[in-house]
């Protein structure tokens, strides 16, 4: 018997890339795929690569199937848009190498800027989608997908979606099979995609879909489970089905592996013995749209939501709104109402100075994506837009035009982090270099990618492994960027100084602040307390909202004075900075330390 | 039947490791287990969950409402914030660790009081540990999940020595007797406030 563990749904497909002599990976961090990339480091046998965004990171993996490697790209399902344009040209040509794209969608946007169906990717690119219910089977499509991508010569598509990247459960481990790679044999008519080359290719696409629909059912990917009743029949797939289970209904239920192209003519023979057939899939109809133009009479998100998480209750709730269920009468415990619980920059984080800076100079600032998106929450709200990677540099520029041209220009200011500086950040500041508006940029070189877990970036550097670090000062010099002031963000005061003595500049200032990110590299020093005999309870340093700092009655007093837990400051010093009457002090040695 | 733990608690309490662990126990004891938790931008301090379902055959690791039977929480408030999730008269072994929400630290409103009573009079049973003191006291404050989980361990059907088997694992080698004795702490410390 094989051996059987827990794992993620990420762990799984990384380890299923590796047992099926998977050669080259590749990825950009984001949530909820993260963990695949990290998880395929842990193997030795395989190129594991962090890219600087999708797009190079797709190309990375079309360039080992292109020389006969199984290759695997994956990313989050915005990192999808970055890369949608080497797919949707690359999905033309007929795959060498097997090929796996695994996209991370987010039902409900726990950590993303939207809820895409990336679904939709596949059908637009003529390429297969598989989509696996738990890491079993999240394991074994990678494999079934690979020899899909190489006898059908297609991209193949495998969605997960949050839960399932996150969520544990068993999986049967099998032992790697030794890749045999064929290498890169020159072919420009199937390498190269120019007329009359790429012409051929639309029917070349058209033939392997219609051929994968029609021989679907023998890859055995679905399950349907017959329980001999009639009346209904759901159609479901990933998680959903999952969640469906859970409520053992005694329905029959076809479950689908491969989700795109779909084994229609297998559908249509089972659901006619149905008196109804309602479709069960998170987020868009993208099943049931297909089922539909294909003129079955299938039910499906008339009773389900259409954005957030497919959960067993809400498959409950719709199942009672399409009455095959009766509402619950399960005995409750009464939800309390509790004060919500949003994310917060860390302790020491060195984006707070920054943003507390610019609060209160009311700037104007339009935001990029990264920890530092947590500036548009309370209390800073100092961000005012907030998009895409990279998406500042462009806004800034529009925005200053729209405002020149109302007569309302004003000094405009953007953030934007190392990671998204390389992501995508580079070609928006070439685009601004020489722009004559008032704008300052304030690059945030924390040296880490630190929202998805502290990946490293060009600017690492000695506080990483990287062999090569690229200075963010020289690039934007190489540009022809002339005005790029370095500043400590840790030194309040001068940093202040510097951001208000850009935005009173025309034309293009850069603010380079260089802290690196507390969280990743650990940093702490001793740490701050509150004097209390001097504070004046003024809230200057609640107003800094680092997580140690709150106002608290003390012992014997009647009015609150603030308070810094000693075992959850590092020592930044910020909120000793903005004190007006220094009761802000260091201590000598870190709490733990003392003893 | 399947058992329903949820583990509730703030972004960078180290709730991805306790769930694993509690995981791991029930799936070494011969169970069918799926767990869950979110992971991203809630680990800036936001509210952070996990969920374990064990049993003889467990398909989603959502646990649906109403069915918790177990509620391990590591801070009061976000144990408090998932009562709803409960069965009634279920139990909940909570840290009394209180981490303020950012709308508190800035005075926008107020921390809950006396968490423990409320969940009393919500109609569950409470179990308390000051698993912060316990964990200074054998010298590190991050040993607090591990006390929490001695303490969760006493109602649930796995021997202690597959806990430390499991804790051995998982824990960095220089620490696993502390997490090792941290666990036995647990075991002798809930103080139970009942209906």
């Amino acid at each position: 018997m094989s051996e059987r563990v827990l794992l993620t749904g990420n762990q799984a497909i990384a380890r299923g890339f590796w047992e099926a002599g998977g050669v080259v990976a590749s990825s950009y961090p984001g949530s909820p795929t993260v963990e695949i990339m990290e998880s395929l480091k842990d193997y030795a046998d395989i190129h594991a690569h962090w890219a600087m965004n999708e797009k190079v990171a797709l190309e990375i993996a079309i360039g080992g199937s292109f020389a006969g490697a199984r290759s695997l790209v994956s990313m989050k399902h915005v990192g999808m848009n970055i890369a949608a344009d080497p797919f949707m040209t690359f999905t033309q040509i007929r795959t060498h190498g097997g090929f796996v794209l695994v996209v991370g969608d987010d039902p409900g946007l726990s950590s993303s800027q939207n809820e895409q169906d990336s679904r939709y990717f596949a059908q637009f690119a003529n390429c297969a989608l598989l989509e696996p219910s738990n890491a079993q089977e999240a394991k074994d499509f990678v494999g079934i997908a690979l020899g899909i991508s190489e006898q059908y010569g297609m991209p193949v598509m495998l969605r997960l979606t949050s839960t399932l990247c996150h969520s544990r459960s068993t999986v049967a481990l099998s032992e790697r099979t030794e890749p045999a790679i064929a290498g890169f044999t020159p072919d420009q008519t199937r390498y190269c995609m120019l007329p009359p080359y790429a012409n051929a290719q639309q029917y070349f696409m058209r033939e392997r879909i219609a051929k994968l629909a029609a021989e679907a059912a023998s890859l055995a990917l679905d399950v349907y489970e017959d329980t001999g009743r009639r009346d209904v029949l759901f159609i479901t797939s990933g998680l959903p089905y999952q969640c469906l289970r859970e409520l053992d209904l005694g329905y029959s239920v076809y479950k689908l592996g491969l989700c795109y192209p779909l084994p229609i003519s297998r559908l249509k023979e089972i659901a006619a013995a149905y008196a109804h057939v309602i479709v069960i899939e998170e987020l868009m109809p993208f099943i049931e749209t297909q089922l539909k133009a294909e003129g079955l009479a299938v039910q499906g998100k008339q009773y389900f939501p259409f954005t957030g998480e497919l959960t067993t209750d809400r498959i409950r709730e719709g199942l009672e709104r399409a009455q095959i269920l009766l509402a619950s009468q399960l005995p409750v415990v009464v939800d309390p109402a509790v004060p919500k619980r949003t994310p917060m920059l860390c302790a020491g984080c060195p984006h707070r100075p920054v943003f507390h800076l610019l609060q209160k100079a009311k700037a104007t600032v339009v935001g990029d994506i990264g920890c530092y998106s947590l500036g548009i929450l309370e209390p800073f709200e100092v961000l005012k837009t907030n998009l895409s990677m990279g998406a500042s540099l462009g806004i800034i520029q529009g925005m200053a035009m729209a405002q020149q041209t109302a007569h309302k220009a004003q000094p405009l200011v953007s953030v934007i982090g190392d990671g998204t500086f390389f992501h995508s950040g580079l070609s928006g500041f070439a685009d601004i270099a020489k722009t004559k508006h008032n704008i300052t940029v304030i690059v945030l070189d924390n040296r880490t990618t630190a929202m998805t877990g502290g990946q490293e970036t060009p600017t690492t550097g000695d506080l990483g492994t990287a062999t090569h670090t690229i200075s963010i000062a020289d690039v934007l010099g190489s540009l022809g960027i002339g005005d790029v002031t370095v500043a400590d963000q840790f030194d309040y005061s001068s940093t202040k100084t510097v951001v208000l003595g850009a935005m009173k500049r025309d034309g293009l200032s850069v603010v380079i602040v260089t802290r690196p990110c507390a969280l990743n590299f650990r940093i702490k020093e001793p740490h701050f307390y509150v004097d209390r005999e001097i504070c004046i309870s003024c809230r200057a340093c609640i107003g800094v909202n680092c997580p140690p700092i709150s106002m608290k009655v003390y012992e014997g007093q009647s009015k609150k004075n603030s308070y810094i837990d000693p075992h959850m400051c590092v020592g930044c010093s910020v909120c000793s900075q903005v004190c007006p009457v220094k009761a802000i002090k260091r201590a000598e040695a870190r709490e733990e330390e003392k003893a | 039947m399947t058992t329903n733990i949820l583990i509730a608690g703030v972004g960078g309490q180290g709730l991805v490791l306790t769930t694993r662990i509690i995981g791991s126990v029930a799936s070494r004891a011969g169970f069918d287990v799926k767990t869950s938790d979110v992971i991203g931008l809630a680990q800036r301090g936001g509210m952070v969950w996990g969920s374990v379902r064990f049993g003889e055959a467990v398909h989603s690791p959502l646990i649906p409402k109403g069915t918790g039977d177990f509620l391990l929480g590591l801070e009061e408030l976000e144990g408090l914030r998932w009562a709803g999730l409960m069965k009634p008269a279920s139990t909940v072994v909570m840290s009394r660790t209180i981490i303020f929400p950012n709308r508190v630290l800035i005075e926008k409103e107020e921390y809950p009081e006396d968490i423990p009573a409320a969940l009393t009079s919500l109609g569950l049973r409470v179990a308390c540990v000051d698993a912060g003191s316990v964990a200074e006291k054998l010298g590190n404050l991050r040993l607090a999940n591990t006390v929490l989980l001695g303490a969760l361990s006493v109602y649930l059907p796995f021997p202690e020595g597959l806990w430390l088997d499991v804790l051995r694992a998982s824990v960095p080698a220089h620490t696993v007797e502390l997490n090792q004795a941290a666990f036995r702490e647990g075991t002798r410390s809930p103080l139970t406030f009942n209906l």
